[in-house]
């Protein structure tokens, strides 16, 4: 009874216009027992129309255990128990491709769920997560690790793949948002993102006049490195470089630098 | 009718500035394509793990007598299932010291 | 050889005097593979002088064979063998076998179907 309900609300609030920002009516909603509707997932199929209930009186006492039974969850809240939302794109022009990818489907699906509700609430409209086909690599390996070559024993690797569109963002929006899923990242799933900006002609002195106006932004922070002119000489920091101490600890990845003489 | 084979490469070499590409309409072999060609040195040199502080090197680091003593559950193991061994009486033979006692057939050679 | 061994040794995977000398193959390459590079790409333009390609052709010649990039073999890093070394695991079959039928290698698992 009490999902069904929830379920009726979705429908209202499910409007093609971008601009509302949750835009719940008021209407009485009995409260959510977070265990009760855990059983049922957000992401299932099953819908019904049922008429809204109206709002019957409060019986509890605000000092009594039993008022918060009676009190909502903040709208917040109770959208994650039901499918995310999704932002409307006007221009259908895309500006970010996510796809993600992990050896097993149930992380994978909670994440991509977890970056289309960011991506609602930074006003993105967000397409997907769209399924692309399995990787699937296979390996056959001899049993023995001597000869007996006739007996060996198959291997595979699933990478299963979700794609996540972004049409029509903001590039610094996407960037954020970007930022946000590397920051709150899941464990086993790996990102690639593709960003498309679209600038105007003449980009050329527009990039010239960014890295003009940036020059100075660094300054400060450089300073704080505290490496001042004179302190030390050009032969020190290059034989500090090749020294094999700290060339190890960049993993002996990076070459030398000649002698200067 | 034809356009002028001047004016076609007055026009490739303004779209190879535009564009940054190679203006080279004869086609000579100026070895571009070894420029091109990224530079693997790096992950190749990336092949074998870097050493990391184990265990082993924290036990050695802070053993001793006023040292601290980290338990190693697999040594533990070992020992436990050892002393087993050696009561059932299944344990390491003793050492031979000589060459006499290290021979396996005793007696009379035919 | 033992100009260009470390003095210290840097691995952290199954240590073997062939895997000493394939890690310190590849130290050499990274280096001087700009060097080599420049190299070839003198020898490779026609447009310069023969001579310079020439001492060009000479001089890559007589560089070191550590600074070689097919020198450089892929081996097992739980065995140092250097035969049948797959690609994706570092790993000889048989290593690469016993590690994922106990679960260490993330996503294997035994192909059924």
């Amino acid at each position: 009874m009490t999902t069904q309900i929830i379920r009726s609300l979705r429908r209202v609030t499910a409007t093609p216009i971008p601009t509302a920002s949750l835009a719940l009516t008021t209407q009485y909603t009995p409260t959510i027992s977070p265990p009760f509707l855990c059983r049922r997932m957000s992401t299932s199929p099953f819908r019904t129309e049922l008429p809204v209930v109206e709002a019957p009186p409060l019986t509890t006492e605000p000092s009594s255990p039993a008022y918060l039974n009676d009190v909502r969850l903040p709208r917040a809240v109770q959208a994650v128990y039901l499918r995310p939302l999704r932002r409307e794109a006007t221009y259908d022009v895309p500006a970010c491709d996510l796809q993600l990818r992990s050896y097993s489907i149930r992380n994978l699906e909670f994440f991509s769920d977890f970056a289309l509700r960011a991506a609602y609430y930074l006003n993105l409209p967000a397409y997907g997560p769209v399924p692309l086909p399995r990787i699937l690599e296979r390996w056959t390996v001899p049993k023995a690790h001597f000869i007996h070559k006739k007996s060996q024993e198959n291997f595979e690797r699933k990478t299963h793949r979700r794609l996540i569109q972004i049409k029509d963002g903001h590039p610094e929006t996407v960037e954020i948002w970007l930022a946000f899923l590397q920051k709150h990242a899941y464990y086993g799933i790996g990102m690639k993102a593709n960003v498309w900006n679209y600038e105007g002609l003449g980009l050329g002195a527009t990039m010239e006049k960014r890295a003009m106006d940036m020059k100075g932004d660094l300054d400060q922070r450089w300073a704080l490195l505290g490496l001042e002119k004179g302190k030390i000489s050009a032969e020190e920091a290059i034989e500090a470089i090749n020294r094999e101490s700290s060339r190890a600890q960049f993993g002996g990845k990076t070459p030398r630098l000649p002698d200067t003489e | 009718m034809s356009v002028p084979r001047t004016r076609l490469l007055d026009l490739m070499k303004v779209q190879c500035r535009i564009f940054s590409h190679t203006f080279n309409p004869e086609g000579l072999r100026l070895g571009n394509k070894v420029l091109r060609q990224r530079l693997k040195g790096p992950v190749l040199a990336a092949y074998y793990p870097r050493k990391i502080s184990t265990l082993k090197d924290l036990r050695k680091a802070y053993s001793g007598p006023d040292g601290f003593e980290i338990p190693n559950d697999d040594h533990d193991d070992w020992e436990e299932n050892h002393k087993i061994i050696k009561a059932r009486g299944k344990g390491a033979p003793k050492k031979k010291r000589t060459a006499e006692e290290s021979k396996k057939f005793k007696g009379k050679k035919r | 050889m033992s100009m260009f061994r470390a003095k210290k040794l840097d691995l952290g995977c199954f240590v073997n005097a062939r895997v000493i000398r394939d890690h310190t193959k590849r130290k050499v390459f990274a280096e001087h593979e700009a060097e080599r590079q420049a190299l070839r790409y003198i020898i490779r333009n026609m447009e310069l002088p023969a001579r310079t390609r020439a001492q060009a052709q000479l001089e890559l010649s007589q560089m070191h064979c550590y600074t070689r990039s097919t020198q450089i073999s892929n081996r097992c890093t739980e065995g140092g063998k250097g035969r049948g070394v797959l690609r994706d695991f570092k790993m000889t079959r048989f290593n690469f076998r016993l590690n994922a039928l106990k679960g260490l290698i993330p996503g294997v698992k035994k192909g059924i179907w």
